[in-house]
């Protein structure tokens, strides 16, 4: 039943964009637009090769004073450790900071999910405030973060937890009560009973509905971690803070270069890890 | 039975008489709609020999379903008792292991797990499972299948590895909530014969549920008809017929024109009309 990746439509589709972006680059070089307000690709592979610590100048003139295109005579150079560079310590501090605020996310998320499946007074009590909560956009819990807990770690972890946990616990109650009650029957009948009842029965059952809440839940996560960072400025530095740097320094081709790394991470998490650890138990619930 | 028992290596209940056990007594069973004053049922009285195979059929609402919710213990009367062998059922157990119709095995197990797990839940050890749940699967002809998932199976397939399920716990009645009625007319037939197989092998009391006729007069020893609003017992119809039953022979056409008859008979007087209907002879399913 596994569909055969199709490369052929996979090369049209690189060949449209990548006419898309020579098309770009052509009209900014012959109409000469302003870098400072809208980047050209090459600006922006610049930027993303920048924050790993190369020096390249494939945004300048091809023939230009200060040497060949793109090196400017000097080859491909490394400044610094790549170990060390802007990007992958700002990578390593996010990717830390989403760890801790995921994790606690699932667990509040997960326990209150559960009670709200569990006890209809709870989800009388909790449901419509967390579906309210839920709307609201992450970033909105700064000003909250910033004026009761103050501009710290602990701030930008409370944006990322509020952000995220509701979805989580809403996401989760959702899936439980899509699950067939048969499995409980069946549990029951077949003698399971105490601990095991759970761990063996309706644990598994609820696997589905897990796996779309972590799915939920991670996205949530990072897109508020990001809104976080944006707005709080720290002394660790995350992916967030450089794109707050290139705003206030007026480098537009960093902004784009941050965007896109940040749509880099959320794409690769979900397309690696979560999308397939759903698609793999939903396809064993025979769910399709 | 015995046949049966000391090949899945079980030696407790293998040096029990066949037939002692398996005895069944619905007493005076009433139960209201939940959440509602609405009977569902009322005053149902039923006692089921062991070894006697009963098929219950009727209309939907009659509450046959509800009926095996009642005998299996995952739900309560309102009044009355239910007695298993001289004990009153109190709560759900594999004594009475129940074959589902949307099959209800547990898509996180392989065949042979979704099989050896009342075992599981009883304490007994891996190795003796693992045999256990091999042989169960090969009386339902499905022994090359132990290692696959359900999702991978077909639905006369699942139903058989449901029945395996039950058959492994080796219980004293085995209940089934329509089983086969989500199935194409081949497969039931195939299946109708392995139920017929598996019945004379192990002579289990079997409490069947139904809407076609037809299905009841292939497996039954009694069919108990039942009409809805509020569900109750109508008819008590003994098929006088050895098993194994060849479904084609003019014998079961009689019995089954009867029985429809007879059915017929009880839905024209329910309904304040005459007996002598043109239902006769129509593939009338209740």
């Amino acid at each position: 039943m596994k569909s055969e990746f199709n490369w052929k439509r996979a090369l049209g589709v690189a060949a449209v964009w990548l006419a898309v972006f020579a098309g770009w680059e052509a009209a900014y070089r012959i109409f000469e637009w302003k870098p400072y307000v809208f980047p050209a690709p090459s600006h922006v592979v610049d930027a993303v090769l920048g924050l790993v610590g190369f020096k390249t100048y494939f945004g300048d003139a091809l023939a230009g004073p200060d040497g060949p295109w793109p090196f400017h005579g000097q080859g491909l150079t490394l400044e610094g450790s790549l170990w060390k560079c802007q990007l992958l310590t700002a990578l390593g501090v996010s990717l830390l900071r989403l760890a801790i605020g995921f994790a606690a996310s699932i667990v509040l998320g997960l326990s209150i999910g559960l009670l709200m499946f569990r006890f209809k007074f709870v989800d009388a009590l909790l449901g419509p405030v967390f579906l309210g909560l839920q709307t609201l956009p992450s970033v909105c819990w700064v000003p909250l973060a910033v004026l009761a807990i103050g501009i710290n770690e602990s701030g930008i972890l409370f944006v990322t937890v509020m952000g995220s946990f509701f979805a989580f616990a809403i996401t989760l109650r959702d899936g439980l009560r899509t699950t067939p009650p048969i499995y409980r029957s069946a549990g029951l009948v077949f003698g399971a009973h105490g601990l095991r009842f759970y761990t063996q029965v309706m644990l598994p059952a609820g696997l589905p509905a897990l796996a779309g809440a972590l799915r939920s839940g991670f996205s949530f996560a990072w897109r508020s971690l990001m809104g976080g960072e944006l707005i709080f400025v720290l002394k660790q530095h995350g992916v967030g803070h450089l794109l707050a740097t290139g705003r206030e320094y007026g480098d537009v081709a960093q902004v784009v270069a941050s965007m896109l790394i940040m749509v880099a991470i959320g794409m690769a998490a979900d397309r690696l890890v979560f999308a397939p650890v759903e698609r793999r138990v939903r396809a064993r619930f025979g769910l399709g | 039975m015995i046949s049966f028992l000391q090949k899945i290596g079980r030696k407790n209940s293998a040096d029990a008489a066949p037939l002692s056990r398996g005895r069944l007594e619905l007493r005076d069973i009433s139960r209201r709609y939940p959440g509602s004053d609405k009977p569902a049922m009322t005053g149902i009285n039923l006692t089921i020999e062991p070894g006697e195979f009963v098929v219950v059929v009727g209309p939907s609402g009659c509450g046959k379903s509800t009926l095996l919710s009642l005998v299996a213990g995952l739900a309560r009367p309102d009044s009355g008792q239910i007695l298993l062998d001289g004990k009153p059922v109190t709560k759900p157990g594999p004594d009475r292991a129940m074959v589902f119709q949307e099959h209800g095995l547990f898509p996180w197990l392989t065949v042979a797990d979704n099989v050896a797990f009342g075992l599981k839940q009883a304490g007994v050890g891996k190795k003796e499972r693992r045999e256990a749940a091999q042989k169960a699967l090969e009386l339902v002809h499905l022994g090359k299948e132990a290692g696959m998932f359900i999702h991978q199976l077909s639905g006369g397939m699942r139903q058989r590895v449901s029945i395996a399920r039950c058959l492994v716990m080796d219980p004293a009645v085995l209940l089934m909530d329509e089983p086969f009625a989500a199935l194409d007319a081949q497969n039931r037939t195939l299946l109708h014969e392995q139920m017929q197989e598996l019945y004379v092998e192990t002579r289990k009391t079997v409490l069947f549920v139904t809407h076609s006729v037809g299905e009841a007069v292939r497996l039954a020893d009694r069919i108990i008809v039942m009409h809805a609003n509020p569900g109750r017992v109508r008819r008590d119809i003994r098929v006088n017929l050895p098993h194994p039953r060849n479904f084609d022979t003019a014998e079961v056409a009689a019995v089954m024109a009867q029985v429809r008859h007879e059915i017929d008979e009880e839905v024209n007087a329910h309904h304040g009309r005459t007996a002598n209907a043109k239902t006769e002879g129509a593939t009338y399913e209740i």
